[in-house]
């Protein structure tokens, strides 16, 4: 391998990610507030919301992990719901091999850990403009985490002013959000087997405890790994 | 309560298993390619996961909560946002529990 062919990984290139990953902030504000108010109604303090927005760092993965997180807590439950929802970022990381190549390990793997889907695909399109500044996805993520953990914190602190969150809906804003991520997977013709199969299986599976999502989400993900079209 | 000792070891877990999937891709570029049926796999994990949650949501809950949907699938169909989706259905759900007690 020639390592005099490794990409840039610059100051200059953290700060362009840093900067163009300001038209996240919006989304992200608003994802962690939920999440702060989700974790509030789930029974975490606030000091656990914020290391669990620090430390997993996934919004969706994060929203999951509550829906299966019981009193005391079944651990392999949730660990595999955030490893199944997780799963994705496998292929965002692959998409980056060809342009990290030659990186020193410690900026790729850290670069990773600041990856989610909205500053992957900032810079997938850097790439494509022919910016090959590898700290682009590391300056982006690391002042998203601190927006992710600070708007976590205030969610909670909101979430604990509503008080019963049964009675503010505060329980029904993961359902919200699932069901508007549900309605954007339907226009997909290939996308329409694997959610019905997921809620088919963990409907037929419902008993107590948080197994149901992970039964679904396998049965579902296989149908769609057996539907899928062939490559045109 | 500050951090309890079952839900630290809960988010390290989930931290590991997270943080496993970003790295886990790119690590394993160097040995292996990822086929088209792994890949749809991986693709549709996710998807069937939010139709796991959601379908016994729908199933156990009462017309509260299926207005609720309903109200979160018509309002993403019509505007294509987000917020504004999880406002209105969360607004929904709690204003029908007031009056349905």
């Amino acid at each position: 391998m020639n390592l005099s062919a490794a990409p840039p990984f610059t100051w200059a290139g953290f700060r362009a990610g840093a900067v163009r990953g300001m038209i996240l902030v919006p989304s992200i504000a608003m994802y962690g507030i939920a999440f702060g108010i989700m974790a509030s109604a789930a029974g975490l303090s606030t000091a656990e919301s914020m290391l669990f927005s620090g430390v997993v760092f996934a919004g969706g993965a994060q929203m999951a992990s509550l829906q299966a997180w019981t009193e005391p807590v079944t651990f392999i439950a949730v660990t595999l719901t955030t490893l199944a929802m997780n799963s994705r970022y496998m292929l965002l990381g692959a998409t980056l091999r060809p342009w990290y190549r030659g990186l020193p390990a410690h900026q790729s793997y850290f670069s990773l850990f600041m990856m989610g889907d909205g500053n992957w695909a900032l810079a997938m399109r850097e790439h494509e403009d022919g910016r090959r500044d590898a700290a682009f996805i590391a300056g982006s993520g690391f002042v998203l985490w601190f927006l992710w953990v600070g708007t976590t914190a205030a969610g909670h602190v909101f979430g604990q002013l509503l008080g019963d969150p049964h009675r503010f809906g505060a329980d029904f804003m993961l359902a919200a959000f699932f069901a508007g991520m549900a309605v954007v997977f339907f226009r997909k013709a290939s996308q329409i087997w694997p959610l019905l199969a997921g809620i088919a299986v963990a409907v037929e599976k419902t008993v107590s405890g948080p197994w149901y999502i992970l039964v679904g989400a396998l049965a579902g993900s296989l149908v769609g790994a057996f539907r899928r079209a062939d490559p045109a | 309560m500050l951090i309890r000792p079952d839900a630290l070891t809960a988010i390290l877990l989930m931290g590991l298993a997270s943080y496993a999937c970003r790295a886990g891709g790119f690590f394993l570029m160097r040995y292996v390619t990822v086929t088209p049926r792994v890949e749809a796999w991986l693709k549709a994990i996710p998807i069937a996961l939010v139709g796991a949650i959601l379908g016994p949501i729908a199933v156990n809950g009462g017309p509260a909560e299926w207005l609720g949907l309903a109200t979160a699938i018509l309002v993403m169909r019509t505007t294509g946002n987000d917020f504004l989706s999880v406002v209105a259905s969360v607004a929904v759900v709690a204003l029908m529990r007031l009056f349905l007690g």
